[in-house]
């Protein structure tokens, strides 16, 4: 289970490592910067540094988590995720900063089409279904066989892979996972939905809501397996490696997408980015805009739906305590 | 490098948010003249004021205003819950040459700022004949 969550942990990392592969070429770091401005000195001196500090966060992780004594392995587990977020956070954030004076304010013309056709969802947006029904196909499965559930089974496991939380065979700790998921699928199905209506036509709209719902398919998974853990005897390092092994080649496709050649980037104003993270801008009716860090959308803070929203993602997880066993 | 995501025939507007002139005027010319060259005719419905303002990064009052501006001038009907509609509308009868000064002094004003921006004189009487073509077929 350690090595399991060790090599979870180490394509987590990697993915922070390769993220200034993975933004647009006019990005880096968040800031607007000129498109050949990552080959300059000062362009690859960020890019390195940033990785040297990840590299490095990850690779002490992952050691100490292999390495650590039984009684500390727990915490390690927990702390690594922690250690490698803030990693990447700090490093990140350190070459923003060090990058400010670079920065140039991007403009182009827009334009809107004047039709009033309605605007329709691409094919695969029907999809986001899939992920409702394969829940429900793993309730179904489960009420049918009730009875071969244990009384008693495990719902959480230490980091060798040892129980150490129970639920009993009652509604909620048979139907919790499901519940949950669903709950956070019907969360990102909104938040797809909200995206495509909600920010501007663009070619990086449709990757967006694809991603959106492939995270779903994912998410779906992953809690169908963790309900159906217990009556199959599914093994824990297979659900944990299960998000693995759909991120791969989702992230691939993305990637690939994103690194065709795009449109030039949204001309969203310099000042109205806090932090170049925050988007709030009371004069653009776009609920979502493209992203600084160039991975995908961000709320604009200043639309009044982004609330209803926020409010949606609190609710769901305020819910997680009376819903999981 | 930019591909568009419709067809190029479908009627469109567009800003420049980096030109200092406001949007709501951008918006208006820029709709007038799809009125004017008649590639928004009677009947057609213009898209909701929330969806142009998110396609344009732009408030949703400015549309709206400019909707209103042009709904003033006759060109719409803004009807609550149908939408902005094209209707047909009259041509104000003025005389020919009256009334003209001042158009013809802000025409001679965008000459001059062509010129002063390094276009030749060529293409800007290009651009005004194959202009003058579209507007004797309007």
């Amino acid at each position: 289970m350690r090595l399991t969550l060790s090599i979870v942990y180490v394509f987590v990392g990697a993915l922070v490592f390769a993220l200034p592969n993975m933004t647009r070429r006019e990005l880096l770091f968040a800031v607007p910067v000129p498109p050949d401005f990552r080959e300059s000195p000062a362009g690859r001196h960020a890019i390195r540094m940033f990785r040297l500090i990840v590299a490095a966060a990850v690779a002490a992780g992952a050691c100490a988590l292999l390495l650590a004594p039984a009684g500390l392995a727990n915490a390690m587990a927990g702390a690594m995720p922690i250690a490698i977020s803030l990693a990447g956070v700090l490093a990140f954030w350190r070459q923003n900063r060090a990058l400010a004076a670079a920065a140039q304010q991007y403009t182009r013309p827009r334009e809107a089409e004047m039709t009033a056709a309605p605007e329709r969802l691409p094919w695969y947006g029907w999809l986001a279904a899939g992920p409702f029904a394969i829940l429900a196909a793993a309730a179904t499965w489960l009420a049918i066989h009730w009875d071969s559930i244990p009384a008693r089974f495990p719902v959480h496991f230490d980091v060798d892979g040892q129980a150490n939380r129970w639920a009993a065979r009652t509604i909620k700790g048979v139907y919790g996972p499901l519940f949950f998921g669903v709950e956070i699928c019907a969360f990102i199905l909104i938040m797809a939905l909200a995206g495509w209506f909600g920010a501007r036509r663009s070619r990086t709209r449709p990757v967006m809501l694809g991603g959106a719902v492939a995270v779903e398919y994912l998410l779906g998974f992953v809690f169908a397996l963790i309900a159906l853990q217990a009556p199959l005897g599914i093994p824990v390092w297979a659900i944990a490696l299960c998000p693995v092994a759909i991120l791969i080649p989702l992230i691939l496709v993305m990637v690939r997408k994103m690194s065709e050649p795009w449109e030039p980037m949204d001309p969203t104003p310099n000042e109205c980015w806090k932090a170049d993270i925050f988007y709030y801008n009371p004069n653009d009716a776009a609920l979502f805009v493209e992203k600084r860090d160039g991975l995908g959308f961000t709320l604009n803070f200043a639309n009044r739906w982004c609330l209803a929203l926020l409010l949606c993602l609190v609710l769901v997880i305020a819910s997680a305590p009376f819903v999981l066993a | 490098m930019y591909t568009r995501l419709v067809m190029d025939q479908s009627p469109r507007i567009r800003i420049d948010p980096a030109s200092g002139i406001p949007a709501v005027r951008q918006i208006v010319d820029s709709l007038r003249v799809l009125l004017v060259e008649g590639r928004l005719g009677p009947g057609a419905t213009l898209p909701s004021v929330r969806r142009v303002a998110v396609e344009l990064g732009v408030h949703f009052n400015t549309v709206a205003e400019a909707y209103r501006q042009l709904a003033a001038e006759g060109w719409l009907n803004l009807q609550h819950g149908r939408g902005a509609v094209v209707v047909p509308r009259a041509v104000p009868a003025v005389a020919d040459g009256a009334g003209n000064e001042g158009l013809r002094d802000r025409l001679r004003g965008l000459v001059a700022q062509m010129r002063a921006e390094g276009i030749s004189v060529e293409s800007i009487a290009d651009e005004l004949r194959a202009l003058a073509k579209v507007v004797k077929r309007s």
